[in-house]
C-alpha cells in the first residue's frame, strides 16, 4: 500500500498571514478523505504533494523516496491530480486530445495513447462526448474528464481536489464506484470534499485539517463521536446524525444504513 | 394585479447556434411572487439555460433562440429588458467568472452595480456592509476579491447580488465551493429572504427545508413541479435524483405520514413518528 509521510513540514504563502505547519504526519490508509473548513491547507498540502508549490522547509516521501528527488515524469506516474475547477487544466479542443495529452507526459506510442485515452474516457461514461470540446459539455461532465486524465495515466497516488463539487447524483454514484475500485487495486486516493455525508458513508478514514495543521487522523466513527473537535475544527456532522440529534439521540451514526442497522439490532 | 406579479413561463424553449436539439424545451411553469423555487436535475437537464434565460443572460449575452414567453413579476426581457435587468441578482455557475476585474477591494465589488445605478455614497456603504454581514464577510471588505478562497468568492457573488436589493433572485449552485458550516449558514440567510428566489442546487436536503417549490427538469423537459412533499414522493428512477435523508429514514424505519406518504424534511419527519407511535 502506498504511503505518504510529511515530516517538519512548512509553508508561508506570500503576503498572507496564513501558515502550514505539519510536525509528522503519514497517510497510509487506501481511501482517505481530507475535510477541513475553506483555507484550512487542504489544497495547500495537494499543491505540495504535486509540486506546484515548494516548502519552505520539510520532508515529503512518497513509499520512502524524497518528492524533490523524482524527475517530472516519475512524479507524475506516482501521483496524480485533479482541481477543484475543471476549467484551471482543460485546454485541448477534444475530451479524447485532452486525455490523450495527459498521456503523452508519461508515454511515447501514439496506439497506446489513443487506446488508452478510450478507455479512460469509457470509464467515466464519456466515450460518446470523446469528440466534443470540453467547454461545450456540462461542469460535471467537465469534472468527470479532469478525473479521466488522472485514471488513464495510473498513478500509484490519486489526489482529487472536490471531486464532486457541482457533480448531479448519477455522476457523484459513478465516482464513489472509481474510486472504491482504484482503492481495492492497491492504489491511494485522498480526497479533498466538503460533504460530510460522503466522507463519512464511504471513507475508510478521514484526516482532518485547521489552520494548517492537521488535527485528526483516524476512522470516520471515531471523528464524528468528538463532537468537541467536530465543533473545533468548524465543520458538521453527516445530516443523518444531525436528524437524530434533534430526535434526542446523540450517537455517531454514519448513514441512514448505519443508523437502521444500529436500530434494527 | 396579484396576477401581474407572479412568476410565468409558456412553452420556453431554447436552443443554442449549431446544436441539433433544443437545450429548453416546450418548458410551462408559474409560481409567486417571495416563494423559493428548487430547480433540480441531472447534468445536461437545462438547469444552468434556465438561469441563463431568466436572467437575460440569454439572449444578451450568449445567444441563443428563444421562443415562448417568461414575465418575472409582470415584466419581459424582451419587452423591457432595463426594467427587467433592475429586477434580478445574479449568481452564476463560476464566481470568479463575474467578478468585475475592476475592484480592489472586496467592498468595491459589491458596491460595482450600485455605483453604475447612481445611488448616493451614504446608501452605498450602508448597502454594501449591510450585504457583506449577511454573507459573513465583513472581515474581507478591504481585501482583494483574488484573495478570497473558492467559498468566499461565491459569498461574494451573492453579497453582491443582494446589494442592488432585487425582487427576484437567480442562484446557479451558489454554495458548491463553501464547506459545510458556509452552506449552513447560506440556507438558513435564504429561508429569510424576500425575494422571489430561483436557486439550483445539489443540495436536496437543504431544498427540501426551504423550498416552496420543486421543478425538475429531465432532458431539457419540466418534468415535475410541486412541493417538496409532492416531488419527492413520486419520485422517478429515470430523474437520477437521491431522496432527501429524512425521506430515506423515514422509509427505512417505515415511519409514514397520516396520508401514507414520507417525509421530506425534518419537520415532516417528526410528524411521521408521531404518527407511526
Amino acid at each position: 500500500m502506498p504511503q505518504i509521510e510529511l515530516t517538519q513540514l512548512q509553508y508561508t504563502y506570500p503576503q498572507q498571514s496564513f501558515r502550514l505547519a505539519i510536525h509528522h504526519q503519514v497517510l497510509s490508509d487506501s481511501l482517505i478523505a481530507l475535510v477541513g473548513q475553506n483555507g484550512a491547507g487542504k489544497s495547500t498540502i495537494f499543491k505540495l504533494l504535486t509540486g506546484l508549490l515548494t516548502a519552505d522547509s520539510g520532508s515529503i516521501k512518497i513509499n520512502h523516496q524524497e518528492l524533490s528527488d523524482l524527475t517530472p515524469k516519475q512524479r507524475l506516474k506516482l501521483i496524480g491530480i485533479t482541481f477543484q475547477n475543471p476549467d484551471d487544466q482543460l485546454f485541448n479542443a477534444t475530451a479524447q486530445k485532452e486525455v490523450e495529452w495527459s498521456l503523452s507526459q508519461v508515454m511515447a506510442n501514439k496506439q497506446q495513447i489513443t487506446l488508452k485515452a478510450k478507455a479512460a474516457l469509457a470509464k467515466v461514461g464519456l466515450e460518446q462526448q470523446a469528440g466534443e470540446n470540453p467547454y461545450d459539455l456540462s461542469l460535471s461532465e467537465r469534472k468527470r474528464l479532469t478525473v479521466a486524465t488522472v485514471l488513464a495515466v495510473d498513478p500509484l497516488v490519486y489526489l482529487f481536489d472536490e471531486p464532486l463539487m457541482s457533480l448531479d447524483w448519477y455522476s457523484k454514484q459513478m465516482m464513489t464506484k472509481i474510486f472504491h475500485q482504484l482503492a481495492a487495486s492497491g492504489h491511494q486516493i485522498i480526497t479533498i470534499t466538503h460533504d460530510m455525508d460522503w466522507a463519512a458513508a464511504e471513507f475508510e478514514s478521514l484526516s482532518v485539517m485547521a489552520n494548517g495543521h492537521f488535527k485528526f487522523s483516524g476512522t470516520p466513527k471515531a471523528f464524528f463521536s468528538n463532537r468537541s473537535l467536530i465543533q473545533e475544527v468548524g465543520l458538521l456532522p453527516p445530516k443523518i446524525m444531525t436528524i437524530a440529534e434533534k430526535l434526542g439521540d446523540s450517537r455517531p451514526y454514519l448513514s441512514v444504513e448505519d443508523y437502521y442497522r444500529q436500530h434494527s439490532k | 394585479m396579484v396576477k401581474n406579479q407572479s412568476i410565468s413561463l409558456k412553452n420556453l424553449s431554447v436552443k443554442y447556434p449549431g446544436s441539433t436539439a433544443p437545450q429548453l424545451k416546450q418548458m410551462t411553469a408559474q409560481a409567486d411572487s417571495g416563494q423559493i423555487i428548487g430547480i433540480v436535475g441531472n447534468s445536461r437537464s437545462g438547469k444552468t439555460t434556465l438561469c441563463q434565460v431568466l436572467s437575460g443572460v440569454i439572449p444578451t449575452i450568449i445567444s441563443a433562440k428563444v421562443s415562448g414567453t417568461y414575465t418575472l413579476n409582470g415584466h419581459s426581457p424582451v419587452d423591457d429588458w432595463p426594467a427587467y435587468n433592475q429586477l434580478t441578482g445574479v449568481v452564476l455557475q463560476n464566481p470568479a467568472g463575474q467578478l468585475s476585474g475592476l475592484a480592489d477591494t472586496v467592498a468595491d465589488e459589491i458596491a460595482f452595480d450600485l455605483i453604475n445605478q447612481g445611488i448616493q455614497e451614504a446608501v452605498i456603504t450602508k448597502r454594501v456592509n449591510q450585504a457583506a454581514m449577511q454573507m459573513g464577510l465583513t472581515a474581507q471588505l478591504t481585501q482583494h476579491p483574488e484573495s478570497l478562497s473558492g467559498g468566499q468568492l461565491q459569498r461574494l457573488a451573492i453579497a453582491s447580488a443582494i446589494a442592488t436589493d432585487p425582487q427576484i433572485l437567480i442562484l446557479d449552485d451558489p454554495t458548491s465551493e463553501m464547506d459545510p458550516v458556509g452552506r449552513q449558514q447560506f440556507f438558513n440567510w435564504l429561508a429569510g429572504v424576500k425575494a422571489t428566489t430561483f436557486i439550483v442546487s445539489n443540495e436536496i436536503d437543504d431544498l427540501c427545508e426551504i423550498a416552496d417549490l420543486i421543478w425538475v427538469l429531465q432532458d431539457g423537459h419540466l418534468v415535475a413541479q410541486g412541493t417538496p412533499h409532492q416531488v419527492f414522493n413520486h419520485l422517478s428512477a429515470n430523474w437520477q435524483l437521491p431522496a432527501p435523508t429524512s425521506f430515506q429514514l423515514a422509509q427505512k424505519m417505515n415511519w409514514r405520514l397520516p396520508t401514507s406518504d414520507f417525509p421530506v424534511n425534518f419537520q415532516e419527519l417528526r410528524e411521521a413518528i408521531h404518527a407511526t407511535n
